[in-house]
């Protein structure tokens, strides 16, 4: 079966990030990296995928960067499409979603499409409904587990309470959970094989998209203002009476962590 | 000409580093301590990765590789005070053996020791004990004579203490023979003595990188005063300088792998020179970086603990920069 995989190349999260006072958008001028919530989709749709089977990497980043594509062709993906557009600055979830449903459509034929739940940088956690949505895909978000059954995709999808089971046709699109396997390292094979793999470099009149309704142009939203995020409040010491479990359990339950 | 790591290497040696980060952090180095002096699942990742049979050829299962491109990922190993013995497996065993067993010998233990199926014990003379010897399944051992190969069940051990905890020793009782004898022994022995020395060179350099990391994360936090006590002089410039030294040894490490790699006739003495000054670098930081954590650095319980100690037993193994300084001196001098 064949599998596209949503990655997302992102600023390293190790060094410390940096706004655009003038956007107001976070600065992604050098070295991108491939999200490690990416790499969980990668390696579900490599073993989705098995030998018969073909990855493609679709994704969206300024200035031709593929460092991060580089790395999930490393680990096994068969090619990538990748939107180049200075007219793509500032576009928001909904327009990400079409360019991206646009490269979908270019990266030929597919029997699902996969995704993370939501990047690690910015992030609106809607994109992957939006794609499926765009090209009248049914979607399942949460995936725990992936089983494909003939024509049809089997999710566990994670759910506050446990999970649910759920049956869907394919081709469809599902964005996975970080624990939804473990992703490979990429072997020094894969590293050397990534370089010659083929990344076909479009541009938003490539993919027949009008640049006037992309990017800022094209938004539909509006960054007004960055505030910093509120300082972490201190924490609640308790003095253990023999009785402290209590309050620990009473704690994580209202965070239904337990 | 351009003295700099490829894009290959460089993306390889953060490919382990990546994986060292994960699978090797410090607390599965300190778990090492107490139990078998590895860190379980490990060497398999290795494996697979490719970097044990990086300087085997491709036909045994290696990927044909020269010494210059292993050279940074040994520093990642240091730099994560792997317990494993990267070093002595993938920077010595593999290309010793390559180069100088019976092609059927070659053939069978590259390929074991490339998929990690096999484990090989080095001893070289100089050295206390070998690393490891308990799981060896094969060993490259040095006599009088020369390099010999010798398989496991003709040696005897005897368990040795390290300074490390991590590492686990044995002295290697064995009879040298003809018939164990490498057929190139005294040019194998030699060789295979610089390649270990620029690899533990390189281990070393890993090692006061995480070092300095520690005591500059340390200094930047740990109050005085009212203020960090990394902005001291009396502090920065001590790390400073061992900085300085650090950054100067590099250099002479990946051109000791070079020299090996490309053939240099001085390549012997440009290991003697890496592992001088990679020793002497790990010392000036090792010095410094305790000494900026004051007394929490001598205790177990820090991390610094773990790195110091390692340093402390890779300085001396291999020849200490003495030595070096004096087969250096010996090379140009004669």
């Amino acid at each position: 079966m064949n599998v596209v995989v949503c990655v997302k190349q992102i600023p390293d999260p190790a060094d410390p990030g940096a706004l655009d006072p003038e956007s107001k958008t976070l600065k992604r001028d050098g070295k991108l990296i491939l999200d490690e919530s990416d790499s969980y989709g990668v390696e579900m749709a490599l073993q989705l995928a098995g030998d018969s089977g073909e990855v493609t990497l679709v994704s969206m980043a300024p200035n031709g960067e593929v460092s991060g594509l580089r790395t999930a062709l490393a680990m096994g993906a068969a090619k990538a499409v990748l939107v180049s557009d200075d007219a793509l600055k500032g576009s928001d979830a909904l327009t990400t979603a079409k360019v991206l449903a646009k490269a979908i459509e270019r990266a030929g034929s597919y029997d699902l499409i996969l995704a993370a739940t939501e990047s690690s940088d910015g992030y609106t956690g809607t994109v992957p409904e939006q794609i499926a949505e765009v090209l009248g895909l049914p979607s399942v978000t949460f995936a725990k587990a992936v089983t494909i059954d003939g024509t049809t995709v089997k999710v566990d999808r994670q759910t506050e309470a446990g999970y649910d089971e759920v049956t869907c046709p394919l081709p469809a699109l599902v964005s996975v959970t970080a624990g939804v396997v473990e992703p490979r390292y990429p072997s020094f094979k894969g590293i050397m094989a990534a370089k010659s793999k083929p990344v076909d470099q479009v541009t938003v009149a490539d993919l027949g998209l009008d640049a006037a309704n992309v990017g800022w142009a094209g938004a539909g939203q509006e960054i007004i203002e960055v505030a910093q995020a509120e300082a972490r409040q201190a924490g609640e010491v308790i003095e253990d009476d023999g009785e402290a479990f209590n309050r620990v359990v009473g704690f994580l339950s209202d965070l239904k962590i337990i | 000409m351009r003295f700099a790591f490829t894009d290959d290497q460089l993306a390889f040696a953060d490919a382990v580093r990546e994986l060292l980060a994960d699978q090797c952090d410090a607390a599965r180095v300190r778990a090492a301590w107490d139990g078998d002096g590895r860190v379980p699942g490990l060497w398999d990742r290795l494996a697979e990765m490719g970097v044990l049979g990086m300087l085997a050829p491709e036909g045994t299962g290696g990927l044909g590789m020269a010494d210059v491109d292993l050279v940074a990922i040994l520093a990642e190993g240091g730099r994560a005070a792997i317990p494993d013995p990267l070093a002595a497996t993938a920077a010595v065993a593999v290309p010793t053996i390559r180069d100088h067993a019976q092609s059927d010998d070659a053939e069978r233990w590259l390929a074991e020791i490339s998929a990690g199926t096999a484990r090989v014990g080095v001893g070289l003379s100089g050295n206390v004990g070998v690393l490891h010897a308990a799981d060896a399944a094969i060993f490259l051992l040095e006599a009088d004579d020369g390099l010999h190969l010798v398989d496991a069940d003709v040696v005897e051990l005897q368990p040795l203490d390290s300074v490390d905890g991590a590492r686990r020793l044995s002295a290697v009782t064995w009879t040298p023979s003809a018939a164990t004898r490498l057929p190139s022994a005294e040019l194998a022995a030699s060789q295979a003595r610089d390649r270990a020395a620029v690899a533990t060179a390189a281990e070393l350099c890993g090692l006061a990188d995480t070092m300095l990391a520690m005591t500059v994360a340390y200094v930047s936090e740990r109050r005085q005063f009212g203020v960090p006590i990394g902005s001291f002089q009396a502090v920065k410039h001590q790390l400073a300088d061992a900085l300085v030294e650090l950054e100067f040894a590099k250099p002479l490490v990946w051109r000791a792998a070079l020299s090996r790699s490309t053939g240099d006739p001085s390549a012997s003495m440009h290991a003697s020179m890496a592992k001088a000054a990679a020793s002497d670098a790990a010392h000036t930081v090792g010095l410094a970086a305790l000494q900026c954590h004051g007394a929490i650095g001598y205790t177990v319980e820090c991390d610094l603990h773990l790195w110091l100690k390692r340093s402390w037993a890779l300085r001396a193994q291999d020849g200490d920069a003495a030595a070096h300084r004096r087969l250096v001196e010996a090379a140009l001098l004669g």
